[in-house]
């Protein structure tokens, strides 16, 4: 035990550089986030500014699926229908109780992450193929309950339809009513999201789920409190679905129930393997993808269905030779250019 | 100290450890035998994988077998695996550093991963990724996450397992010097007979789960019984 002492002067000088490490990747989020975020503000239309605030709400949704599949391996294709269970609860607190948008929001994000806690209990015994399935089920479950109570419009009762009399829209938060605000307002919760995944992954839980993935005994071995750790991100994962749901709900003031068909959710988790589930940005690509390369075909007058087809192929693309996705080509890319800038 | 009274473990008909009773208290003791002979059940017993059907496990007069797998590392239990397992995506450092968010009081996770670090050498790639490292590096790595926290008795399944000499002495230096430095027992499951030789006071060998010899490794190695069944000797 005395040499506990002696041995310790040596390692000060590898301190100060670990702690210098950590906030700079937190810091590339909020600025990165910051430049394109702006860039959009100024130069997107109306169109372009809607579907590109989705984009934003989603890409939330997409890390939370990142969480799980790029910190722990797991598949989870319920996603989209958790974002069905944020905008539900937002739209109800928003039209029942009229609180602040950020207060419906919240609710939102924390039924969600509650209902996503719920749909993890498969994963603390399933994984891989069945977990994929059993989600999927949940996925058609939610698909199944929302095409029979609708979303809230502002009627009366638990479900809060007005039925066609009186449809009321979500009012948007006081301090961003027009579309321009609410851009930059979903950037910001967004890049707050983003870093809070960030954030996640380079301290302790980001080295518990990457014990876990390694092998639950090589995590059992090392201390880690396997049950917890998976919880907590299955928690996290919902949260940020439940927020982007709230989100959406708030850019179009309703939602949409045949928008939440478990599909949606298949097609969330595919594009979070096509945008990049080991990178940050890989999120905003894959929310770029669901929502803004649908609006391009649009805008060029193409079927939007023929995203359904692009999609595929991209998929295909990702599986077979890219599977960090578009995110970590574009970070090899860079690796490369910094060591070149290096020389 | 570690004692072990009267340990049988049983899968469906099969008693891969029975009725074993030993004690081991050099710090730095070996575990041999055959392949099949309980070694890797005897790791999983001690750590908590597998519940044996019957007998007591001491660690230092403490009983280990109520504890759970996660009490008994809190509790200073460590091991590595036959198959090293870095994690590819974590730094070296992380990777040590990942065990002491879990044993480690707040305010000494990073002096206890850095002393660890240091001691098995790593402290120049502490930043570099566990893909970038090199299968030495990794074994050291999977040794210096043992020595994080206080820990009070480490196992080690086949530490040196394709390594080169070189790089097998080096690491048995180290690991001969754990018990001074970090005040742990040892314990190294090899089936390198000179490797146990070399780092062991102490041996126990086991055959078809049960007892073959145990005591001063050089009296152990000379035993007519186990050069048979373990040297393949006639």
């Amino acid at each position: 035990m005395n040499t506990q002492r002696t041995l310790v002067p040596a390692a000060v000088p590898l301190a100060p550089e670990a702690t210098v490490r950590k906030p700079r990747p937190l810091l590339a989020v909020a600025l990165a986030m910051a430049i394109f975020s702006a860039a959009i503000a100024l130069l997107a239309n109306a169109f372009w500014l809607s579907a590109l605030t989705s984009a934003m709400a989603l890409s939330l949704s997409v890390a939370g699926v990142a969480v799980l599949y790029g910190q722990l391996g797991l598949v989870s294709l319920c996603q989209f229908a958790l974002v069905g269970v944020g905008g539900w609860v937002t739209l109800r607190i928003g039209h029942g109780l009229q609180p602040p948008f950020e207060v419906s929001l919240l609710a939102g994000g924390v039924v969600a992450a509650l209902l996503g806690l719920l749909f993890g209990v498969p994963a603390l015994r399933l994984r891989g193929l069945y977990l994929a399935l059993v989600t999927l089920m949940l996925a058609g479950a939610f698909q199944i309950v929302i095409s029979a109570w609708g979303f809230p419009d502002g009627g009366p009762g638990f479900l809060g339809r007005a039925d066609g009399v009186g449809r009321s829209m979500l009012a948007r938060p006081a301090l961003a009513t027009e579309a321009v605000p609410y851009f930059l307002y979903c950037a910001v919760i967004a890049t707050l999201g983003l870093m809070l995944v960030q954030a996640h992954k380079i301290t302790r839980p980001g080295r518990a789920w990457a014990l876990i993935r390694k092998g639950e005994t090589v995590a059992i071995a090392s201390g880690v409190n396997v049950l917890a750790y998976k919880a907590w991100a299955f928690a996290l994962s919902g949260f940020l679905a439940g927020i982007a749901g709230g989100l959406l709900a708030g850019n179009v003031g309703q939602l949409e129930g045949r928008a939440f068909s478990a599909f949606e959710s298949l097609n969330l988790f595919a594009l979070a393997t096509v945008g990049g589930a080991f990178h940050w940005y890989g999120a905003v690509i894959a929310g770029l993808l669901l929502r803004a390369l649908p609006a391009l075909l649009t805008d060029l007058g193409i079927d939007g269905y023929v995203t359904i087809g692009i999609f595929g192929v991209a998929l295909f693309h990702a599986l077979a030779t890219a599977p960090t996705g578009i995110a970590g080509k574009i970070a090899s890319l860079l690796e490369r250019v910094s060591r070149g800038a290096e020389r | 100290m570690i004692e072990i009274e009267t340990l049988s473990v049983r899968f469906g008909g099969i008693k891969p450890i029975d009725q074993l009773t030993a004690m081991l208290s050099a710090p730095v003791s070996g575990l041999i035998g055959p392949n099949g002979a309980g070694k890797t059940t005897l790791l999983n017993v001690l750590s908590g994988f597998v519940r044996p059907v019957e007998g007591a496990i001491r660690l230092d007069g403490r009983s280990l077998l109520p504890l759970s797998p996660l009490q008994r590392v809190r509790a200073g239990l460590r091991r590595s695996f036959q198959t090293e397992q870095v994690v590819e995506d974590l730094t070296a450092r992380d990777n040590l550093a990942a065990l002491a968010d879990n044993v480690a009081a707040v305010g000494e996770r990073s002096r206890t991963t850095d002393r660890a670090l240091d001691f098995v050498g790593l402290g120049s790639v502490a930043h570099r990724l566990g893909a970038r490292l090199n299968l030495f590096e990794r074994r050291l790595v999977e040794l210096g996450k043992c020595l994080i926290g206080t820990p009070r008795l480490i196992l080690l399944d086949e530490p040196a397992a394709g390594l080169t000499d070189e790089e097998g002495a080096r690491l048995r230096d180290l690991v001969l010097a754990i018990p001074d430095a970090f005040g742990a027992q040892v314990i190294v499951i090899d089936h390198d007979v000179e490797l146990i030789r070399a780092m062991c006071a102490e041996t126990l060998v086991l055959d078809y789960g049960k007892r073959l010899a145990l005591g001063r490794t050089e009296t152990v190695l000379a035993d007519p019984d186990v050069r048979r069944a373990y040297l393949g000797e006639l």
